[in-house]
């Protein structure tokens, strides 16, 4: 009987395919990101569009992929029932009194956090994410957020701006009790507005009138 | 002799708050990274300092996971650690200086000697098969006056695990229920400034420092509605906390905040702030801090280039 230096008589080639696979895994554990052992992302990702017309488009995001504090889909959905209100004179308004949300689930960090903020090298990585979004037409030029006090998750509040993409976003961390700055929001100039244009146009037809009518009020009687 | 009492109280409350006074200035571009390199390299880690003074950094770096730096910042050897020591102290046991490290990507606990040299490891399998979750993600550790080794599962669910000298599992503690309820419990450190010692937590998710006894019988809160404690260092009555989301504290014995340094003027928490977008004197995102043994403040940043920043007493 010889002695074996493989266990359970595996045969040198079982051996060595199974000596490759520890050492791949091996590599790849440690030289996968370190981020995706924790660190990704600490906060919530709330992504702010300003449209024409006074809309508001805020789109918030968990990650229960890499969020120590967001253990499964369902603290997820719960951090993103209310992550920040709107303040309103002297009121914080919940989201939710403002609009219904629509969630949805993805795994596109890209889209919805800066590349400033993204999860560091994780870029490539797989995430489980769960985006809110709210959006209403702002009552006021100027809108500002609060986070009211004992929030357990921050929230990134950043701005993109949808008719140019390629600049730099602006962003802000905001821990509980914090308050954002006042973010104007994009009215339309007054002379587009539908209102302008329907008297414009009302306008432009009165005149049409008057000067195929020589610009008389009473039919000329000869 | 009522205005006599007064006036007594008067002066031991001005001596009390002078004895509590403490002020630091901050030294610009302390650390001297290794020869050729521009910055230290990818910091997620900490920073310590042995006995002689020396100043150990951790850096996500292959087999070159530990940095050392003599007193004056200058770059001296790399020990051959691993890439991932979130978290680490410099212990005396039995009389030797040891690293005690939390390896955050390889879900286990080693000691070693300051040449790096590791004496002993704490695997996965010593932990708790019903605390671990999807896994570990320890994010430190550090020793009691009786050896007993504290780990935390900060990525994690927040659990402290007790183990004896020899690594064997004693007890568990903390996590997400009562009566801690501790949300991503960053760091702990044994705080020998009581006696008893105490378990300092920093609980990060919820901004908050807190105290335990070495069982993990809740003791108090020393502080809310910080930005985001990651960090703690001791010397003497005083407590240094370095604050990812952008400040560096000092707190005394009376958890009463004696000094705010470096203050970032935005709250952050992200390691990609560029070396061209650093202003001297004020940090990104603090992750690690030390006292050295004269009472300076040494700090490592989260930042993918790698930053250390240092303070000095002011005496």
């Amino acid at each position: 009987m010889t002695i074996s230096e493989f266990p359970n008589d595996e045969s040198p080639m079982q051996h060595a395919i199974r000596s490759f696979v520890i050492r791949i895994s091996s590599f790849v554990i440690l030289n996968a990101p370190l981020c995706v052992f924790g660190h990704g992302a600490e906060f919530l990702s709330a992504k702010l569009t300003l449209l024409p017309d006074a809309e508001v488009l805020l789109e918030i995001t968990a990650d229960h992929g890499g969020n120590p504090l967001i253990v499964d889909e369902s603290a997820a959905k719960d951090a993103l029932l209310d992550p920040i209100r709107l303040r309103r004179d002297d009121a914080l308004v919940p989201l939710a009194q403002i609009a219904s949300a629509s969630i949805s689930q993805h795994d596109n960090w890209a889209e919805f956090a800066p590349a400033s903020y993204l999860p560091s090298e994780t870029e490539s990585q797989p995430h489980a994410l769960t985006t809110s979004a709210w959006r209403w037409h702002s009552e006021t030029p100027e809108i500002v957020f609060e986070m009211p006090k004992g929030k357990l998750h921050d929230v990134l509040l950043w701005t993109h701006d949808g008719a140019d993409p390629a600049t730099p976003p602006k962003w802000m961390l905001l821990l509980a009790g914090d308050r954002s700055k006042a973010i104007p929001v994009r009215l339309t100039p007054w002379w587009r507005r539908p209102q302008a244009v329907t008297a414009s146009c009302v306008l432009l037809l009165a005149f049409a009138y008057f000067a195929a009518r020589n610009f008389t009020l009473r039919q000329r009687t000869l | 002799m009522k205005n006599r009492t007064l006036s007594l109280l008067s002066v031991m409350a001005l001596a009390g708050s002078a004895a509590a006074e403490v002020a630091y200035e901050f030294v610009p571009n302390f650390i001297q990274p290794p020869p050729g390199k521009e910055t230290i390299g990818n910091g997620h880690g900490e920073i310590a300092v042995d006995a002689a003074g020396n100043i150990y950094v951790s850096v996500q770096e292959a087999n070159a996971g530990i940095q050392v730096y003599g007193k004056d910042g200058k770059f001296i050897k790399a020990l051959p650690l691993p890439q991932s020591l979130h978290g680490f102290v410099i212990r005396k046991d039995n009389g030797d200086e040891f690293i005690f490290a939390a390896v955050l990507g390889e879900q286990k606990v080693i000691k070693c000697d300051l040449e790096g040299k590791v004496l002993m490891t704490i695997p996965t399998s010593e932990f708790p098969a019903d605390k671990i979750g999807k896994g570990l993600k320890l994010t430190n550790c550090d020793v009691a006056p009786n050896g007993d080794i504290y780990v935390v599962d900060g990525y994690g669910q927040s659990f402290i695990f007790v183990f004896s000298r020899e690594g064997k599992f004693k007890s568990v503690f903390g996590g997400p229920g009562e009566p801690l309820k501790l949300a991503n419990a960053h760091k702990i450190f044994i705080d020998r400034r009581f006696e008893p010692a105490r378990v300092m937590i920093c609980d990060r998710g919820h901004k908050r420092m807190l105290h335990t006894r070495l069982d993990g019988a809740f003791i108090g809160e020393i502080a809310t509605g910080m930005r985001n404690p990651s960090s703690a260092s001791f010397h003497g009555d005083l407590m240094c906390v370095a604050e990812i989301a952008g400040n560096v504290s000092v707190w005394d014995k009376d958890n009463k905040r004696v000094a705010d340094l470096g203050t970032s003027p935005q709250t952050t928490n992200t390691p990609k702030i560029e070396p061209k977008d650093w202003k001297q004197g004020v940090v990104t995102s603090p992750h690690g801090i030390t006292f050295d043994n004269d009472g300076n403040i040494l700090e490592t940043e989260w930042n993918q280039w790698g930053r250390v920043l240092r303070w000095n007493l002011k005496k």
